[in-house]
């Protein structure tokens, strides 16, 4: 057989096989997206599902303490009490996998108004205040002066600012600092942005793990007897969000040394 | 006499615990899982206030409203009841004619508080 025409009949050959191999996979990118849809649906629905049983808890544990059933003991409100705190903690786990769901759906949408840097942050502050106090720690917040007020979805800002604050606090020892500071960001293509920072004495991510930690689902320490517990989505909502309003995401850290998380925002947002 | 509450909601459990709610803050209640069940009931014994859950079980709760709204039957206060808060959803049932959005879990100390308000308002607006 002429050496030309073997050369060619095996080209022909292995373009085959890479037709085959491409069809292959183009069906199990198919197959894996298709998976990944029904995973975000699985995920809304059974999230829905859960918030319902769970407001009837709520609803009759608060008649119980508000008296409308006859007054409690000392004891029994106590127990009523937290029926409502571990219910409620429940509730928050259900609609953070409701958000990062629907995020995942790309079903998110911005709704703009204006509002400082200032009263988003003093709201998220005393939201956290009694976990503070709980846990001993100092918490400081340094706000540049006359930052520009921010027209951006003040819900989702306060959010982010939530989950990280959260996370400072609930990933340091008890009697550590924990901080908010605000100031002028660099200028990007929608114009002047505001950087905030989120920062903590706590124990530090290791910067191979940086990445790792805003992946939905990821815990850095995800074994049974990790000490911090959680859905493992609030860095990836963060992220969702910031990402959603044009801004961008960062962590500066190192084991042992606190975290501190940056995010930055254009002053004037998508709306 | 006791005002009169349309609870419209697919979940008996969450039926259960307004009922209790309800009846023990001084209210006469009634309750609907579907659209039909909702303006027929309304139809038969018309409510004061219809609390609705504008996500049944593959319905739209809102068409309660809709539905009444076409023989004049209209309840003094409609609110809306949604798990989830966004502004689209707000807007819809503020279009469809509710006097306010609640957010699950409802407020059992401010539901009674919540009803005497927007009565007294219906009948300052009449």
């Amino acid at each position: 057989m002429p050496r030309a025409y073997t050369d060619v009949s095996s080209l022909e050959r292995r373009l085959e096989s890479l037709r085959e191999q491409n069809t292959r996979l183009a069906r199990t990118i198919a197959e894996l997206r298709n998976q990944d849809a029904l995973k975000t649906q699985f995920l809304s629905n059974i999230s829905h599902d859960l918030r319902t049983p769970l407001t009837a808890v709520v609803t009759h544990a608060e008649m119980l303490r508000d008296g409308i059933l006859g007054a409690l003991g000392e004891k029994q409100a106590e127990s009523v009490a937290g029926i409502i705190t571990g219910s409620r903690k429940l509730l928050d786990m259900v609609d953070e996998i409701l958000t990062y769901a629907r995020g995942d759906a790309n079903q998110l949408t911005i709704a703009g108004s204006e509002f400082t840097v200032e009263g988003v942050i003093e709201q998220v502050c005393a939201w956290s205040e009694p976990l503070v106090a709980k846990k001993g720690h100092a918490l400081t917040v340094d706000i540049e002066p006359n930052l520009p007020a921010l027209h951006a979805d003040r819900d989702k800002i306060a959010h982010i600012l939530n989950n990280l604050l959260g996370n400072a606090i609930d990933f340091t020892p008890p009697g550590g600092r924990v901080w908010i500071c605000a100031r002028s960001g660099p200028r990007t293509a929608r114009g002047a942005s505001v950087e905030i920072e989120v920062g903590d004495t706590g124990i530090g991510i290791a910067p191979e793990h940086h990445e790792l930690v805003f992946r939905e689902f990821a815990q850095v320490d995800a074994s049974p007897s990790r000490s911090h517990h959680g859905t493992g989505l609030g860095l990836a909502i963060a992220r969702k969000f910031v990402e959603l309003h044009d801004g961008s995401i960062w962590i500066d850290s190192k084991l042992g040394e606190g975290s501190r998380f940056h995010f930055t925002l254009p002053i004037r947002g998508p709306s | 006499m006791k005002p009169h509450v349309l609870v419209v909601e697919d979940s008996a459990l969450v039926v259960g615990a307004l009922r209790v709610l309800l009846e023990e803050t001084g209210h006469r209640v009634s309750a609907a899982m579907s659209v039909a069940q909702a303006v027929a009931s309304a139809r038969a014994d018309a409510p004061d206030v219809i609390l609705l859950d504008i996500t049944l079980d593959r319905e739209d709760g809102l068409g309660v409203l809709s539905t009444l709204a076409t023989t004049n039957e209209l309840p003094r206060v409609a609110v809306a009841v949604t798990g989830h808060d966004e502004p689209a959803v707000r807007e819809r049932c503020l279009n469809a004619g509710c006097r306010a959005v609640l957010v699950k879990p409802i407020s059992a100390s401010q539901l009674p508080a919540l009803i005497k308000v927007w009565l007294s308002e219906s009948d300052v607006a009449s």
